[in-house]
């Protein structure tokens, strides 16, 4: 049961990344890429990661994909007018090609990494709370991964200030005060 | 699940594959983060397949914690990302009215 919902999501996952890449339109490879990560969550859940399938609905689902979203309203790009997949477009031969030749070999070098050695079978169940527990996690995230904890918030600091700045209308189109 | 450990691997390469498609295909500078999303998303499920294997091999005493805490850091990285290079989106359509990235140029030659 829990096998086949696995690669029941496996399918679902592919196809809903093979469409975020081929959608026309932006509103349209958003909704797919949501559809992917749903699809990720649930088999992170079923591979015993309840807090990750949990942060990967809160962060990705719900923040990182409004963000896109909201700038794609913003900018007005969700009508048909601005999409760039129209046949010329997209597949034109140079980027096609490199892209897809990227994309095969690293295919290639994963599927030959993961066939070449066997990897061990699970000789164990599954914990019965799940790999990560919560207490578990935060006793490493706040024992040896104190660091890489900090340095990410102060990551997330600068980034708060940088994209202010980045967004932040030029001083000189504002409308002077005096004039 | 008793799903083996390659075939989540295999499933990570193939999202991974698709991001990489998308990164070089597209001209839309926001589709083109999407697929970066996409590729940092096949390296979590990656990062969750080694801990589900090293915790569930013979021998193993407790779980094994690496994978979820650097998927934990990427989903950071992968948000900062996003908001970083919206951003950026944001100021150059102000100034070019564009996000097709054929028509941003101005540093080719």
């Amino acid at each position: 049961m829990a096998n086949a919902l696995f690669y029941l999501m496996s399918v679902g996952a592919v196809a809903a990344a093979l469409g975020t890449v081929l959608a026309r339109n932006p509103i349209q490879c958003v909704l797919s890429l949501l559809a992917s990560f749903f699809c990720l969550a649930t088999i992170y859940l079923l591979a015993g990661f309840q807090f990750l399938a949990a942060a990967q609905i809160l962060v990705y689902a719900g923040a990182i994909m409004v963000l896109f979203l909201f700038v794609i309203m913003l900018l007005n790009l969700g009508n048909p007018g601005t999409d760039d997949t129209t046949d010329t477009a997209m597949f034109r031969k140079k980027g096609a090609f490199v892209g897809v030749l990227v994309a095969a070999a690293t295919m290639a070098a994963g599927a030959m990494a993961v066939t070449a050695g066997a990897l061990p079978e699970a000789a164990q169940a599954m914990p019965e709370h799940g790999i990560d527990e919560i207490p578990a996690l935060a006793g490493e995230m706040f024992g040896r991964y104190l660091l890489p904890f900090e340095a990410i918030s102060i990551l997330l600091l600068a980034t708060a200030v940088a994209v202010v700045v980045l967004a932040k209308r030029d001083r000189k189109d504002a409308p002077r005060k005096g004039a | 699940m008793t799903v083996p450990h390659e075939h989540l691997f295999i499933l990570s390469a193939i999202l991974f594959a698709i991001g990489t498609a998308g990164f070089f295909l597209r001209r839309n500078v926001i589709v083109v983060l999407m697929s970066v999303e996409l590729m940092l998303n096949a390296a979590n499920l990656a990062f969750l397949a080694a801990s589900r294997m090293h915790t569930l091999q013979a021998g193993a005493t407790q779980p094994s914690l690496e994978g979820p805490m650097f998927a934990i850091f990427v989903i950071v990285v992968a948000a900062v990302e996003a908001a970083v290079g919206l951003a950026l989106v944001i100021a150059l359509y102000r100034n070019q009215q564009t996000v097709d990235l054929e028509q941003v140029s101005a540093l080719k030659n």
